[in-house]
């Protein structure tokens, strides 16, 4: 921020009379609410405003002359002017068309101009109300129907579509505002928001799982109930499978814009026993493969 | 959205007299009854700007209403000038 006493046009000397003189003079100008045509009016009105807010009053101004506070910290923050609400399309208790009726009242193609705008004014469609939903991620895989309460207690009933993504915008026809004469209600926009879900992960269409299993699992192989975001199925894992192996359930994915569904991948993780375990460490020392394979002999580092 | 007189109050810091004043000046113009106000954001930013004349360009009460009506008179004149456009653009648009 610039120098207060420059911002507006005053010298440093100037009496309480004069720094006051000089803001009114601007703010005139330059107050957002009185001059709406002037789009630059806001920053420049919000600049004078801060350096008035900190030399206009006595107490300030002496600290700030004193160099004991400075200049950053005092701008006003943004505001909604009457002006955004007033310029606004929507209604509202202070529109005002006495500055012009004479004009509608008279027969040339102007007047008829007028009147249609004022046709058109008086029967414009509601406004977009725009919501926010979270929803559960598997929700969002295999859709849901969910109910919205909206801040004055009404509900609106949403039908989630299976595979919708994040940040998807669903549009209820007729669920917004209400517009004015025959002009008919605007829509609800709904922003949908998937929680993240503590097993299941999303890329596109696929759907990724880090499943969990014993070493007898992995090294004999087995039968698995695995959940899947429309319910458990069962996976065979193969013989002599490793941590990192990936299995594919085919058709288990959230389903494509396309037709058809993408699939479920699931990633195998062996678990040894939480705690340590004799049987088990007798039998490795006693197994000599154990000790000749070498899973680190690819690499090419001194280790 | 819509504010009670109490949340209306503590949103704008206004008091309760000085409220009753503006109304009865038609300052600003609540809707609901008497006995249960009902106020929006536009009234808030409205009470915000009759705030700025009074304070920092020291118009008085007089004044104050004169330079509303006025204010109202041109918002009402950018909104037919708004629609103006719209119809003009559709217009030249069809044929």
């Amino acid at each position: 921020m610039k120098d207060p006493y420059e911002i507006l046009g005053v010298a440093r000397t100037a009496s309480a009379e004069d720094l006051q003189k000089a803001y009114r003079k601007l703010a005139k100008k330059l107050h957002p609410d009185l001059n709406p045509g002037n789009a630059e009016a806001e920053e420049k009105f919000k600049e004078i405003a801060g350096a008035y807010d900190l030399v206009g009053d006595a107490e300030k101004r002496k600290k700030f002359d004193n160099g004991e506070i400075d200049v950053a910290g005092v701008e006003r923050p943004r505001q909604n002017y009457y002006r955004d609400y007033a310029s606004s399309e929507q209604d509202h208790p202070y529109a005002n068309n006495s500055g012009f009726t004479d004009f509608m009242d008279s027969e040339d193609g102007f007047a008829e101009l007028l009147r249609r705008s004022a046709r058109a004014q008086a029967n414009r469609r509601g406004h977009d109300l725009e919501y926010r939903l979270p929803i559960e991620f598997i929700e969002a895989i295999a859709g849901a129907n969910k109910r919205l309460t909206l801040p004055d207690g009404s509900t609106l009933d949403v039908a989630i579509p299976p595979g919708i993504i994040e940040g998807q915008v669903l549009r209820l026809r007729g669920k917004g505002a209400p517009g004015s004469g025959k002009g008919g209600f605007g829509d609800a926009l709904i922003e949908v928001e998937i929680r993240p879900d503590p097993l299941f992960t999303r890329q596109g269409d696929d759907i990724y799982l880090e499943l969990p299993v014993t070493l007898t699992e992995a090294v004999l192989g087995a039968l698995i109930k695995v959940p899947t975001p429309t319910g458990a199925v069962t996976m065979a894992v193969p013989k002599g499978s490793n941590t990192g192996t990936m299995l594919r359930l085919k058709g288990k994915g959230a389903p494509k814009h396309v037709g058809g569904q993408g699939d479920q991948f699931v990633k195998l993780k062996v678990m040894l026993p939480k705690e340590p375990n004799p049987e088990l460490e007798a039998f490795v020392s006693g197994w000599e493969s154990g000790m000749t394979y070498k899973p680190r002999e690819e690499w090419h580092h001194e280790t | 959205m819509k504010l009670s007189k109490q949340e209306f109050l503590s949103l704008s810091g206004m008091g309760h007299d000085t409220l009753n004043t503006w109304i009865e000046e038609e300052w600003l113009v609540p809707s609901g009854t008497s006995l249960e106000l009902s106020f929006t954001e536009v009234d808030i930013a409205r009470a915000r700007l009759v705030r700025d004349l009074q304070m920092d360009f020291g118009v008085n009460d007089e004044g104050v209403g004169v330079i509303l009506n006025l204010v109202d008179q041109i918002y009402g004149m950018r909104r037919a000038l708004m629609e103006l456009r719209r119809t003009v653009r559709s217009t030249s648009e069809r044929d």
